[in-house]
C-alpha cells in the first residue's frame, strides 16, 4: 500500500509541479523550445487520468507538502537566471530544465501506472496511459532529446503482456479486448518507430539508462556560460555534449591546471557504460589545440589515442578508417614528441605516484618525466585494427585496395616507434621489430623496396645512421635477416619463434631453398610447434608450404612433394594456411569458436594461392609417383601410395568412363598423369604447360622450362618401367630422339636405373643399345615365392596373436609391436595415422579442433625430419 | 688450382704449432706467392714463444730491417720463466718418478691425491706447475718434454677444465712428434670427453660441444692420413652421426677428406671391411649431394659425376682435376697414387656393372690411360676383383664382355624364410616363459628380441635426430 502510495504520490507531485511550472513559464515569451498548447493539453491528460481513487486522495496532500521545494528550486532558478548577464535567454532555460524535468517525473509515473494496471489486466487504462506516455515522449524527441528508458522498458513490457494475452483474449469482455487491440497496434506501431533504441535498450538496459542519465545530467551543470560558448558550433541536438565541451573549452584562459582536471574527468568516466565515447573524443581533440608543453601533450595524446581506440567496442567490426587515421597521425606525434623530447618518458608500471592534475617538467632531482601509459600498445593495436579492417572489407573491391595503400603510412608509424624503442625500451623494440617483420617477411621485394623508401623519406630527420633499413643493408634479405638476428636474442620465445618462421618463409620466398630449409630444421620447430599458438601454428604452416612452393620453383620436385604431402593430406589447406573457414561434415561450430576463427584469418593480400600450391603438389607428385607405379608391378605394392592425395585422384579420373577435355586445374594434371603413363610426354608437357596458375608463379617461364625437362625424364623413366618387358634391347638414339633428350643424358638416366637395380638390364657400349635381362620366373619359381611369402605371413600373424592374448601391457609385447612395425617399414604406422584421423575429425570438439593442428604440426615434423635423416 | 685450397679453412681451426707444417709445405708456395707464405708464418710464429725461429723468418721477411728489441726480451723472459717452472716441476717430477710412487698410485684420482700429499708432501698448486710447464715446453716447441710433462699432470690433476686442455695439448705434442699410436689413444680420450659434454665445462652447451668436435675433426686429419689403420678409422669417427652433423653443419670441406678417405681406403682395408667401405661410400655420396649446395671440390665432384649422375665424362675430367688437387693438398699428396688407383677402380667396376659390352680404349679413356695400359688395367681388374659378373676380353673386337648371371629366384625365396625358423622358437620361448609365469623375465627377453631386429632402424633414427639436434647446436 505504502507503495501505491507513493506513486500515487509522485504522480501528484508531478503534475503540480507542472502547473508550477506553466505559471513560471507563462511570463517568459521567449520561450521558443516548449510549445505550450500541446503541453498544457497533456498536464491537462495528466490530471485527468484515470488514476485509482487511494492515489487521488493522496494527491492534495501531497502537493502541498511537495510545493514548497519546488518553488525554491524555481527561486533558485530564477535567481541564478537573474545573476547572469543575459538573463532572458537563461531563465528560458531554467524553465526548460524544469519542464523537462517534469516531463521525465510524469513519464515515471505513467510507466509505473502501466506497470500496475498490467497486473490487473486493466486494457483500457492501459490504452489511455499509453497514450499519455507516448505524447510526453513525442515531445521529447520534438527537443531532441534521447529516448527516456522508461518509454522504452514500458513498451517492452507491454510488448511482452499483449503477445501472452493473445490466448486469454477469448475470456475478457469486449470493452477489454478493443482496449487491448488496440494497445497492441500502438505498441506495434511505436516499436517499429523507435526500433534502433529498442534494440540498444535490450541489449543493455543498464547502459542505456546510464548514458540516457549521463545526456540529460550536465543540463543541471550549466551555468551562464554556455549559450555564449557553443550554441555556434554545436548543433541544437547536442546542446547536452556541448556543454562539457564548453566547460573543457573555458581552460583556453584558464590554463593547464584545469587540462588535467578535465582529462582526469575523462579518464574517470573512460569504459563506464554511460560514457559518450564521441563525446570524449571531441573533448580531448579540444584539448589536444591548448596543451603546449611536451608533458600536458603527452597526456592528452596517451587519453585521445585509447579513446579512438574505445570507439568501437564490438569485437567482429573494424573500427572506422577515419578514427584509425587519426589515432595514427596523434600516433606518430605522440611518438615524435617523445624522440624529440627524451626527458619525458611513456612507461606501462612504475611505482612513483605523481599527481595528475600537475604540470612536471623535469628537474635534477627528476631528469627523466614518466607518464604512464604504454606506447607499444597503442601500435599493437593499431596493427590489429588494420589487421582486422582488412579482414572485413571485401577483398574485391576497390576499398580493399585503397584500404592497403594505408599500410605504408601504418609501416612508417611503425619504424618510428621502433626509433623510439630503440632509445629507451628494449623490451618493446622486440615486438614492435616483430610487428615490422610481419609487415615485409611475405611482401616481394618490389613493395618491400617501396615500404622501406617512404619510410626512409618520411623519418629522415630522426632515423639514426644504424637503424636497419633497406638503405643501409641494401636487400631485402639483409633487412630481414638484421630484424631476425635482433629477435634472436630477445628473452620471448614466441618472438624468436616467430622471427625464426619469418626468416624461414622469407628465405624461401627469395627461392634461397636450402638456406631456408636448413633454418627451418635446424630450428627444431616442427618439434615443439604443436605447443604453440594457433596463430604461431598457421605462421608455421604457411612457412612450410612457402617452403614447399620454393623447392618446387628450385626444380627440387621430391622435396617439394614431401614438403607438401602432409598438408595436403589434411584434406584442409585453406584452413591450416587461415585462408578459409573449413565446413565440417559432422560438427557445427559454436559461434565463439567460428568467430575466433574468423578472427584468426589472413587478410587477402597475404594470402598464399591455394590453387598454385595444389597445381606445385600435384605435379610434383605427378612426377614422383607415375615412375613409381611403373615400376612396381605387384598388386601389393601398388597399394603404397608415396602421396595419397595424388592416387586417389589418380583413381577416380581411372574410374570416369568419359572424359571431357579438361577444364580445371586437377583435370590439367589428371590428362597429363594419363599421358605421362602411356609414355606421351609431349602432351603431357602441354597439359601441365597450358595450366594457368602457372602465371601467378614468379618466373613463370623458367618453372615451365623446368618441369617440361623433369616431364621429359620422368616420362622416359616411366617408359622404360612400363615397356622393359616387351623388348630384348632398345636403342639408346631412338629412345634419345623419342624423348627429346641428348644421348648422354639418356645414357644417365639408364645407367643410373640399372645401377639402382631398377632396371634388369646392361648398356652395350659398341651398339649404343640397351640390353635387357629381364627373366620371368617359372610357374614353380612364382608358387615357391608365393609360398615363402605365406610362411612368412604366418609367422607374423602368431606374433600378433600373442601380442594380443598376453596384452601388449608387458615390455615383450611393446618389443613385438616394434619389431611389426620394423618389418612393414613405415606402413604401419602410415595406416595407424590414417585411422587416427578421421575419428579425430568425428569428434570435432574444441579440443580435436586443437589436437588436429597439433597432429599436423607432428606429422609434418616427421615427414620432414625424416628426409633429413635419409639425406644425412 | 688456389681455389680448391683450404689451407684458409683448415687454419682457424687448428692450433698454431699445427699450422707451421701446413705452411711449410712446399706445394703451398706454388698456389700462392712465396712472399706471402712467408709473411704468414712469421705472423704466426710471432705469436708463439718461438722466438729464434720468429727471429730468422723475421730477417727472412724483412732482410734490410734490424731485428726489434722486443723479441730480445721477450727471449728473456721466456727464458727466465723456463727455468722458474722447471724447478717447480722438477720436485714434482722427482717424486713421480719414483718407482715406489708409480707402484702405489691407483685408479682413484683423489685417493692418489691424498696418498702424494701424506707422503710426499705434495699439493695441487705444484702439480699444476706440472701443466705450466708442459704448456711453457710445447710453446716453445719442445714437445715431446711437453707430451711427457702433460701425461704425467693429466693422470694426477683433478681440475676438469685443465685436465681437459692437457689432452689437447698432449694430442697437439704428440701430433707433432709424430707418436700416432700414442696421439690415437689421446684422440680416443678426447672423444670421448666430449661426447660425454665434461669436455665443455660449466658452460656445457651444445655449441661448445660443436666446436670442440670441429676442433677435433681438424686436428685428427694430421693422425689418420699419417697413421697406418688412419683411413679406416677416419671413416669410422668422420661417419659417426654426432661429427657427421658437426661435418654439415660447421665445416663442410671435410667432405673433400672423408671422400677422399672412402676412395682411397676402397681396397687397402682387409677384405671383411670392403663392404662398410662400401657402404660408406654410398653415404658420403648422400651427403655430398645434399651439401653440395655449400661445398663442392673436385673430389667431392668426381664422385657425384659418378655415383648420382653417371656422367663418366664428367667424373673423367673431375679426376684429372681432383688429382692436381691431391698434388697440393697437405694431408693427402701422399696418398695420391693410392687415391687414383682406387678411382679408377670404382669408375671401371661401375662402367662394369652398367655395361655387356665395353670398348676397351672407351674405357681407358675413362680412366686417364692409353689403350695398352688400360688393357692391362682391366686384365689385373678382371682377374683381381668378385665383380659379380664373369667378364672376358675379345681381342679382336677390344671389347670386354660382361655376362650377368642373376641370383636364382629360389635364393630370395630361402632369404625369405631364414629368419622364420629363430623367429618362431623366439615365439614358443616366450610363450613357455610366460605360461611359467616368469612375466618379468620374459618381458625382458622379449625385448632384448626386438632390440636386436631394431637395432638398425633406431641406428638410423638416432642419425636423424642427432642432425637436427646438430643443426641447432650450430644455430
Amino acid at each position: 500500500m505504502s507503495r501505491f502510495f507513493r506513486r500515487g504520490g509522485d504522480s501528484s507531485d508531478e503534475s503540480s509541479s507542472d502547473e508550477e511550472e506553466e505559471l513560471l513559464s507563462g511570463d517568459d515569451s521567449g520561450n521558443e523550445i516548449i510549445p505550450k498548447p500541446s503541453k498544457r493539453a497533456v498536464s491537462g491528460g495528466s490530471d485527468e487520468s484515470p488514476d485509482s481513487d487511494d492515489s487521488d486522495d493522496s494527491d492534495d496532500s501531497d502537493e502541498r507538502e511537495e510545493e514548497k521545494p519546488i518553488k525554491k528550486v524555481s527561486r533558485f532558478l530564477k535567481t541564478a537566471g537573474s545573476d547572469s548577464e543575459d538573463s532572458d535567454d537563461e531563465s528560458v532555460k531554467h524553465i526548460v530544465k524544469s519542464a523537462k524535468d517534469k516531463r521525465m517525473e510524469e513519464m515515471a509515473t505513467s510507466g509505473d501506472m502501466i506497470d500496475q494496471k498490467l497486473r490487473i489486466n486493466d486494457w483500457a487504462a492501459i490504452n489511455t496511459e499509453f497514450d499519455k506516455l507516448t505524447r510526453l515522449v513525442l515531445r521529447q524527441t520534438n527537443l531532441s532529446e534521447p529516448l527516456p528508458p522508461v518509454y522504452l522498458r514500458v513498451l517492452s513490457t507491454l510488448d511482452d503482456a499483449v503477445s501472452k494475452e493473445k490466448e486469454g483474449k477469448k475470456k475478457m469482455d469486449a470493452n477489454k479486448a478493443r482496449a487491448l487491440n488496440t494497445v497492441k497496434h500502438k505498441v506495434k506501431k511505436t516499436i517499429k518507430e523507435y526500433e534502433v533504441q529498442m534494440k540498444e535498450y535490450s541489449a543493455d538496459p543498464e547502459a542505456f539508462t546510464a548514458q540516457y542519465a549521463a545526456s540529460t545530467q550536465p543540463e543541471v551543470l550549466p551555468k551562464s556560460k554556455k549559450p555564449k560558448k557553443d550554441r555556434g558550433d554545436g548543433e541544437d541536438g547536442e546542446v547536452d555534449a556541448f556543454t562539457t565541451v564548453g566547460k573543457g573549452g573555458k581552460t583556453y584562459s584558464l590554463g593547464a591546471a584545469d587540462l588535467y582536471k578535465n582529462l582526469a574527468a575523462i579518464q574517470e568516466a573512460r569504459g563506464k557504460k554511460s560514457t559518450d565515447r564521441n563525446e570524449a573524443m571531441k573533448i580531448l581533440e579540444k584539448l589536444r589545440q591548448v596543451a603546449s608543453t611536451p608533458y600536458s601533450r603527452i597526456r592528452v595524446l596517451l587519453a585521445l589515442i585509447s579513446s579512438r581506440f574505445d570507439y568501437n567496442t564490438s569485437v567482429s567490426t573494424h573500427m572506422p578508417i577515419d578514427i584509425w587515421t587519426s589515432a595514427q597521425n596523434e600516433l606518430n606525434e605522440l611518438v615524435s614528441i617523445l624522440i624529440e623530447a627524451p626527458q619525458y618518458a611513456v612507461v606501462e608500471d612504475f611505482q612513483i605516484e605523481y599527481d595528475d592534475n600537475v604540470e612536471r617538467v623535469p628537474s635534477p632531482s627528476e631528469p627523466i618525466i614518466k607518464v604512464r601509459g604504454s606506447v607499444i600498445s597503442y601500435v599493437d593495436r593499431l596493427d590489429e585494427e588494420f589487421t582486422r579492417s582488412l579482414q572485413n572489407i571485401d577483398p574485391h573491391g576497390t576499398e580493399y585496395v585503397d584500404r592497403l595503400k594505408d599500410e605504408k603510412s601504418l609501416y612508417e608509424t611503425i619504424c618510428r616507434a621502433e626509433v623510439h624503442f630503440e632509445q629507451s625500451d628494449p623490451s618493446s623494440l622486440a615486438r614492435v621489430m616483430m610487428r615490422r617483420l610481419e609487415h615485409i617477411y611475405s611482401k616481394p621485394t618490389v613493395v618491400v623496396t617501396i615500404l622501406e623508401r617512404s619510410t626512409s623519406e618520411a623519418l629522415a630527420s630522426v632515423l639514426p645512421p644504424t637503424f636497419p633499413s633497406l638503405n643501409n643493408l641494401g636487400t631485402t634479405t639483409a633487412l630481414v635477416r638484421a630484424l631476425c638476428v635482433h629477435l634472436y636474442q630477445t628473452e620471448f620465445s614466441l618472438l624468436r619463434t616467430r622471427a625464426m618462421l619469418c626468416h624461414v618463409y622469407h628465405h624461401a620466398l627469395q627461392n634461397d631453398f636450402h638456406t631456408a630449409r636448413d633454418l627451418f630444421l635446424m630450428s627444431h620447430l616442427s618439434e615443439t610447434i604443436h605447443n604453440a599458438d594457433v596463430a604461431t601454428q598457421i605462421l608455421f604452416n604457411r612457412a612450410v608450404v612457402q617452403l614447399g612452393l620454393c623447392a618446387f620453383r628450385s626444380g627440387l620436385i621430391k622435396e617439394a612433394q614431401s614438403t607438401l604431402q602432409d598438408i595436403f593430406t589434411t584434406q584442409r589447406v585453406k584452413e591450416l594456411l587461415a585462408q578459409g573457414i573449413h565446413q565440417q561434415r559432422y560438427t557445427v561450430l559454436t559461434p565463439e569458436q567460428e568467430k575466433a576463427e574468423r578472427a584468426r584469418q589472413l587478410p587477402f593480400h597475404m594470402h598464399i594461392n591455394t590453387e598454385l600450391l595444389e597445381a606445385a603438389f600435384l605435379v610434383s607428385s605427378m612426377l614422383v609417383e607415375i615412375p613409381h607405379l611403373a615400376s612396381i608391378d605387384t598388386e601389393e605394392l601398388k597399394r603404397k601410395a608415396i602421396s595419397k592425395p595424388f592416387r586417389r585422384l589418380l583413381d577416380f579420373a581411372d574410374r570416369q568412363v568419359f572424359t571431357g577435355p579438361p577444364e580445371s586445374t586437377r583435370d590439367h594434371i589428371m590428362q597429363a598423369s594419363k599421358a605421362l603413363q602411356d609414355g606421351e610426354w609431349e602432351k603431357c608437357r602441354d597439359l601441365i604447360q597450358s595450366i594457368k596458375i602457372w602465371s601467378l608463379m614468379p618466373e613463370e617461364a623458367a618453372v615451365k622450362e623446368m618441369l617440361a625437362k623433369r616431364i621429359q625424364e620422368e616420362g622416359l623413366r616411366t617408359y622404360l618401367f612400363t615397356y622393359s618387358a616387351y623388348y630384348a634391347s632398345l636403342s639408346l638414339s631412338l629412345l634419345a630422339t623419342t624423348f627429346s633428350l641428348s644421348v648422354r643424358t639418356v645414357t644417365a638416366i639408364v645407367s643410373k636405373m640399372i645401377w639402382n637395380e631398377e632396371l634388369a638390364a646392361s648398356l652395350d657400349q659398341a651398339a649404343g643399345t640397351i640390353v635387357f635381362h629381364r627373366v620371368e620366373p617359372t610357374r614353380v619359381q612364382q608358387l615357391a615365392q608365393t609360398l615363402a611369402d605365406r610362411v612368412s605371413q604366418m609367422v607374423e600373424q602368431n606374433t600378433k596373436a600373442l601380442d594380443q592374448k598376453l596384452g601388449g601391457g608387458g615390455g615383450g609385447g611393446s618389443s613385438w609391436n616394434d619389431r611389426a612395425a620394423g618389418d612393414t617399414g613405415g606402413e604401419s604406422q602410415e595406416r595407424k595415422g590414417r585411422s587416427d584421423r578421421p575419428r579425430g575429425g568425428q569428434r570435432g570438439s574444441g579440443g580435436a579442433r586443437g589436437a588436429r593442428g597439433a597432429r599436423f604440426a607432428q606429422g609434418l615434423g616427421g615427414r620432414v625430419g625424416g628426409s633429413t635423416a635419409i639425406q644425412a | 688450382m688456389a681455389q680448391w685450397d683450404l689451407t684458409k679453412k683448415l687454419v682457424p681451426f687448428l692450433d698454431r704449432h699445427l699450422i707451421f707444417p701446413i705452411l711449410l709445405n712446399p706445394s703451398l708456395a706454388e698456389l700462392y706467392k712465396p712472399e706471402d707464405v712467408q709473411l704468414a708464418l712469421y705472423e704466426l710464429a710471432k705469436t708463439t714463444d718461438l722466438v729464434d725461429y720468429t727471429i730468422t723468418l723475421f730477417e727472412k721477411v724483412f732482410p734490410d730491417q734490424p731485428v726489434p728489441e722486443e723479441f730480445a726480451t721477450k727471449r728473456a723472459s721466456t727464458l727466465s720463466s723456463i727455468n722458474r717452472l722447471e724447478q717447480e716441476a722438477q720436485a714434482v717430477l722427482d717424486v713421480i718418478e719414483n718407482p715406489d710412487v708409480a707402484q702405489a698410485l691407483r685408479q682413484d684420482k683423489l685417493q692418489n691425491l691424498q696418498y702424494l700429499k701424506d707422503t710426499y708432501g705434495l699439493t695441487l698448486d705444484q702439480i699444476t706447475a706440472l701443466y705450466n710447464f708442459g704448456q711453457l715446453q710445447f710453446s716453445i716447441g719442445n714437445y715431446s718434454l711437453a707430451a711427457d710433462y702433460l701425461y704425467h699432470f693429466r693422470i694426477l690433476s683433478t681440475a676438469t677444465s685443465l685436465v681437459l686442455s692437457s689432452q689437447w695439448g698432449k694430442l697437439a705434442s704428440d701430433l707433432l712428434v709424430g707418436n700416432w699410436d700414442s696421439a690415437l689413444e689421446e684422440l680416443h680420450g678426447l672423444q670421448e670427453a666430449i661426447d660425454n659434454g665434461s669436455a665443455t665445462g660449466p658452460a656445457g652447451t651444445s655449441l661448445a660441444q660443436l666446436q670442440s668436435r670441429t676442433w677435433l675433426l681438424h686436428w685428427s686429419l694430421f693422425l689418420y692420413f699419417r697413421h697406418p689403420e688412419g683411413r679406416t678409422l677416419l671413416l669410422d669417427l668422420f661417419l659417426s652421426p654426432a661429427y657427421l652433423n658437426t661435418i654439415q653443419t660447421s665445416c663442410p670441406w671435410i667432405l673433400r677428406y672423408l671422400a677422399a678417405a672412402a676412395i682411397i681406403s676402397r681396397k687397402s682395408s682387409a677384405a671383411s671391411a670392403s663392404r662398410t667401405v662400401r657402404g660408406a661410400l654410398q653415404q658420403i655420396v648422400k651427403i655430398i649431394q645434399t651439401e653440395e649446395y655449400q661445398y663442392s671440390d673436385p673430389i667431392t665432384l668426381f664422385l657425384k659425376e659418378l655415383y648420382v649422375d653417371f656422367d663418366f665424362e664428367g667424373a673423367q675430367k673431375w679426376l684429372s682435376e681432383a688429382e692436381i688437387v691431391l698434388d697440393n693438398d697437405f694431408f693427402l699428396s701422399d696418398f695420391k697414387e693410392e687415391f687414383l688407383e682406387n678411382a679408377r677402380f670404382i669408375v671401371s667396376e661401375a662402367y662394369i656393372r652398367i655395361h655387356q659390352k665395353i670398348d676397351i680404349a672407351d674405357l681407358s679413356a675413362r680412366l686417364n690411360m692409353s689403350q695398352g695400359e688400360g688393357e692391362k688395367w682391366i686384365v689385373n681388374l678382371i682377374r683381381d676383383t668378385r665383380m659379380g659378373a664373369d667378364a672376358k676380353i675379345d681381342l679382336e673386337k677390344n671389347m670386354v664382355t660382361t655376362h650377368r648371371t642373376h641370383p636364382p629366384i629360389y635364393q630370395s625365396v630361402i632369404e625369405k624364410t631364414r629368419g622364420l625358423a629363430r623367429r618362431t622358437q623366439d615365439l614358443s620361448i616366450d610363450m613357455n616363459r610366460r605360461a611359467n609365469g616368469e612375466y618379468e623375465a620374459a618381458g625382458r627377453g622379449g625385448g632384448g628380441v626386438g632390440g636386436g631386429s631394431g637395432d638398425k632402424e633406431n641406428k638410423s633414427k638416432g642419425a636423424g635426430t642427432g642432425g637436427r639436434g646438430r643443426r641447432e647446436e650450430a644455430n
